[in-house]
């Protein structure tokens, strides 16, 4: 599937999932549902089970319990190969491999495409190409990716997940490293891809970005409580003050509600 | 595709056969070209003909094979423990083929016997290590690696005390085992044929081996399964390794800097360094023989000491150019 | 009675007529391999020093058309052509040189060159001479393959005879415990199997070391001290190392320390299965006698 296509309309499902954090009792059982077009926030504090959640829903992670489905069809029964053609995900920490350069490590999110004596062809170097351009990263492609600064690397990774254009974007706080500029730039183009037609699940620890940007919330408590629905529904004080053990004041900006921690 | 891979591999292949000529013209007894032609085309003097077709043309087709097989199984090893520092023996693989050796060498058996005995302790290691870093249930590059380099040096404890108590007379022939030496691989065609078969397997998994160089778990996330992977290279590896060290002995640096050298100089794509590999380590190792030879003739050195001393300053140099 | 005298002119004839028999030479090697050749050999490898001299000692030193390092005895063997060490011998230079016949060292030579001679076909006759029988009988077969019987035998004889001699003079000699070093770093000896066990044994000498398993084991000083020794005799790769003997002065209560009885033997006559080794058991057992003297 090409990037310029819209693709079709799509969900990622999960049946009284428990996700696996090891040495924690089993928190409760998820029923959830990422369409396509709809932009979901994960909040909680750290050690709530965000990464392990995205990493469940990838596949890399196996459940406790419950299972996947895309569209209807089990996960488990899909080939990884297929998998990976509907579903991407930006890890939180990059792993250091071999030295590539910044076209090269966007070109690999193809990978999912191509048979295996399959070569990159002209149209997947242009992908590649529009994808860096996309992240604002384009003018590094020749430039290895261990020279670049935090925030550079991070915007390649996500132009190799843009690449790798699956259908369901999974993003693990994608906006770490990223200046002001950035995190404008990122969330927009997130925003956009939800809107062509994607399904965007994104891990943030700044509770005021998903506020502005992402329509879906889900809350995930230290205790393995969850919730989810709606932004304006989910985004009440109690309920974050509860997440966060922090009193919060709440002003309104643009139309959309700011948190700041109290001070005391 | 973003860099050429025809034009590095006609000239690595061109190399090759340059060396591979001069190797079969060259040696203590001096042949003219003309003469070594005249072999070739089905004349010349039966002395010429035994010397060439029977010394030299095996001995060359192995080294190539040789050094194609150790540099194909480092890039894999490197690729594998995502680690710029491993080579073919870093899991222990030689160790186990030495000690399979040096024991058939003194029960006094000679020849076949202490091939075989070679390789059966190069996959017994290579066994070994699997399950020994196995463990629990999950292995991680830095167990294997871990458990590679413990193993390795006990075989090498093992190997001083073979040497230690050995009688004096099997001394030389284990040393020069040891050190590596191609004067006994007769019959080239299986490590050829090895070499051949394996490059055939694994360059079309090249992309997913420069995946898998990125990390295991960005590589699952783009559609690889993992674990099948890495267990295939590991044993393609030793069964690269298993066979270079049965045809000559363990021969070092060919393994680790000619995938080093490479990378160096052609990228990090594995669908061009695999085949570079081959060609280039084979024709290191047939230029190294050479020297070996004839360098102080009559005697004989062996072709660990040229490829160390070969190997390392071109490194040396592609590092410091690469700056 | 004509009958049979007509038959066996006949078979006579049969015989000078027929070629292969006539001119063929045989012998059989120490791995039990019989090697015939059609002619007596004129162009002869030797694959050690031991069998330089061997080939010299047969007579047919002036056939002799390759050698390996270190073979410096007799002076003429340093003219011929060296392929190598006999460790590892330069196998194109050596086929070069186009040997008829080669003499392997059963248990110094690479075993696999040696079947790689094999398969080319070129004659080896491998010997690993173990006993001073073995010295003349070697000498003796290498001489039928070089076709140089009269002087070979003689010498084999003249070797035997030598022997015979010197076992008789000192047969019933008193027992005298020796120490025979083979090298200094790692201290080795030699055990009563080996051929210099057996020239200790000859000159009325009892090899401290002799009933040890290996045939050149690897012992410590203290083992030395321990089996005091009444004479210490030491050889070497060169024929100047007195100074091993220095070392055994700084135990005095070695009886051989003790009394002096440190002596020195060239190793080239001793340590090579040759010849010299008559050379060799005789000083062997003159300092023996000298050490019988030194008795309070």
């Amino acid at each position: 599937m090409s990037g310029n296509q819209r693709p079709p309309m799509q969900t990622l499902s999960t049946r009284e999932l428990v996700i696996d954090i090891p040495g924690r009792a089993d928190g409760y059982p998820l029923d959830l549902a990422i369409k396509s077009g709809q932009v979901w926030g994960v909040l909680g504090p750290n050690g709530a089970g965000k990464t392990t959640l995205l990493h469940t829903l990838a596949g890399l992670r196996s459940p406790r319990a419950g299972a996947l489905f895309l569209n209807d069809v089990p996960t488990a029964k899909l080939k990884r190969r297929a998998l990976s053609q509907q579903l991407g995900l930006v890890f939180q920490d990059r792993q250091d491999g071999f030295p590539a350069t910044v076209l090269e490590t966007a070109l690999i999110g193809r990978h999912p495409w191509l048979a295996p004596w399959q070569m990159e062809g002209a149209d997947d170097l242009a992908m590649a190409e529009r994808s860096l351009e996309a992240l604002d990263v384009l003018h590094l492609k020749n430039r290895l990716v261990s020279t670049l600064s935090g925030g550079e690397r991070q915007r390649v990774a996500i132009a190799t997940l843009m690449t790798q254009s699956p259908h369901t974007w999974l993003l693990d706080e994608p906006t770490n490293h990223l200046d002001l500029h950035h995190q404008v730039a990122v969330m927009k183009l997130l925003t956009d891809r939800a809107a062509a037609g994607n399904a965007i699940f994104m891990c943030l620890h700044d509770l005021n970005l998903a506020a502005r940007w992402c329509d879906h919330i889900l809350l995930m408590y230290p205790n393995g409580e969850t919730c989810w629905g709606p932004a304006e529904r989910m985004l009440v004080p109690n309920a974050l003050e509860r997440l966060y053990n922090q009193q919060l004041a709440t002003v309104e900006v643009d139309g959309a509600p700011f948190f700041v921690p109290k001070r005391d | 595709m973003i860099r050429p891979i025809t034009l590095p591999l006609t000239v690595l292949a061109v190399a090759g056969l340059i060396a591979m000529v001069m190797s079969v013209g060259i040696g203590s007894v001096a042949i003219a070209p003309a003469d070594v032609l005249l072999v070739f085309l089905g004349e010349g003097s039966n002395l010429h003909r035994t010397l060439i077709l029977e010394l030299r043309l095996p001995r060359t087709l192995s080294a190539f094979a040789t050094g194609g097989l150790l540099a194909v199984a480092g890039a894999l090893m490197q690729v594998l423990l995502r680690n710029p520092l491993a080579d073919p023996y870093v899991l222990g693989l030689s160790g186990g083929a030495a000690v399979g050796a040096l024991l058939a060498m003194l029960a006094g058996l000679g020849g076949a016997v202490i091939s075989g005995s070679a390789f059966a302790g190069a996959m017994l290691a290579t066994l070994m290590v699997f399950g020994l870093a196995h463990g629990t249930g999950s292995w991680t590059p830095s167990r294997l690696l871990l458990t590679g380099v413990v193993v390795a040096a006990g075989w090498g404890a093992v190997i001083t005390l073979m040497l230690a108590i050995s009688p004096a007379r099997e001394l030389p022939g284990m040393l020069y085992w040891l050190m590596g030496d191609v004067s006994y691989a007769r019959a080239p065609w299986p490590g050829l044929g090895v070499l051949v078969l394996v490059c055939a397997l694994v360059v079309p998994l090249g992309r997913s081996l420069n995946v898998l160089a990125r990390g295991p778990m960005q590589a699952a996330a783009l559609g690889i399964s993992v674990r099948p992977l890495e267990w295939l290279i590991y044993i393609l590896a030793s069964l690269l390794t298993a066979t270079a060290v049965t045809m000559a002995g363990s021969i070092g640096f060919v393994g680790l800097v000619v995938p080093h050298m490479l990378r160096l100089v052609l990228g990090n794509d594995q669908r061009l360094i695999l085949p570079a590999c081959a060609l280039a380590g084979g024709t290191l190792l047939v230029l190294a023989d050479t020297l070996a030879r004839v360098v102080i003739a009559p005697e004989q050195l062996p072709v660990g000491v040229i490829t160390a001393l070969l190997g390392v300053p071109t490194f040396l140099y592609l590092l410091y150019r690469s700056r | 009675m004509g009958k049979l005298k007509g038959v066996s002119i006949l078979l006579g004839w049969m015989l000078l007529a027929s070629p292969a028999v006539a001119s063929y030479v045989c012998a059989t090697d120490d791995l039990g391999e019989e090697i015939c050749l059609k002619h007596p050999a004129k162009r002869i490898a030797a694959l050690s020093p031991g069998a330089t001299e061997l080939a010299w000692a047969a007579g047919a030193g002036d056939q002799v058309v390759a050698v390996v390092a270190y073979s410096d005895y007799p002076p003429a063997a340093k003219e011929v052509t060296s392929v190598g060490s006999h460790t590892r011998m330069d196998m194109e230079r050596l086929l070069e040189l186009q040997p008829d016949l080669v003499i392997g060292w059963i248990t110094g030579n690479p075993t696999e060159q040696l079947v790689t001679l094999k398969d080319m076909g070129v004659p080896v006759f491998s010997i690993e001479p173990r006993s001073f029988e073995a010295v003349s009988n070697t000498i003796e077969r290498i001489s039928t393959l070089a076709g140089t019987e009269e002087e070979g035998f003689a010498e084999a004889e003249r070797f035997r005879q030598g022997i015979a001699d010197l076992q008789e003079a000192y047969a019933k000699a008193d027992p005298v415990p020796v120490f025979y070093q083979v090298w200094d770093e790692p201290l080795m000896t030699v055990n009563s199997q080996h051929l210099i066990g057996d020239m200790i044994e000859l000159c009325g000498g009892d090899n401290v070391f002799g009933q040890l398993d290996r045939l050149v084991p690897r012992i410590s000083a203290e083992a030395v001290i321990a089996a005091n020794p009444e004479a210490i005799l030491a050889g070497g790769m060169g024929e100047e190392n007195r100074h091993w003997l220095a070392r055994w002065q700084a135990f005095p209560s070695i009886t051989a320390t003790e009394r002096n009885n440190l002596f020195f033997i060239p190793p080239s006559l001793v340590q090579r299965p040759t010849p010299r080794m008559l050379e060799g058991t005789q000083l062997f057992c003159e300092r023996l006698e000298v050490a019988r003297g030194r008795r309070p």
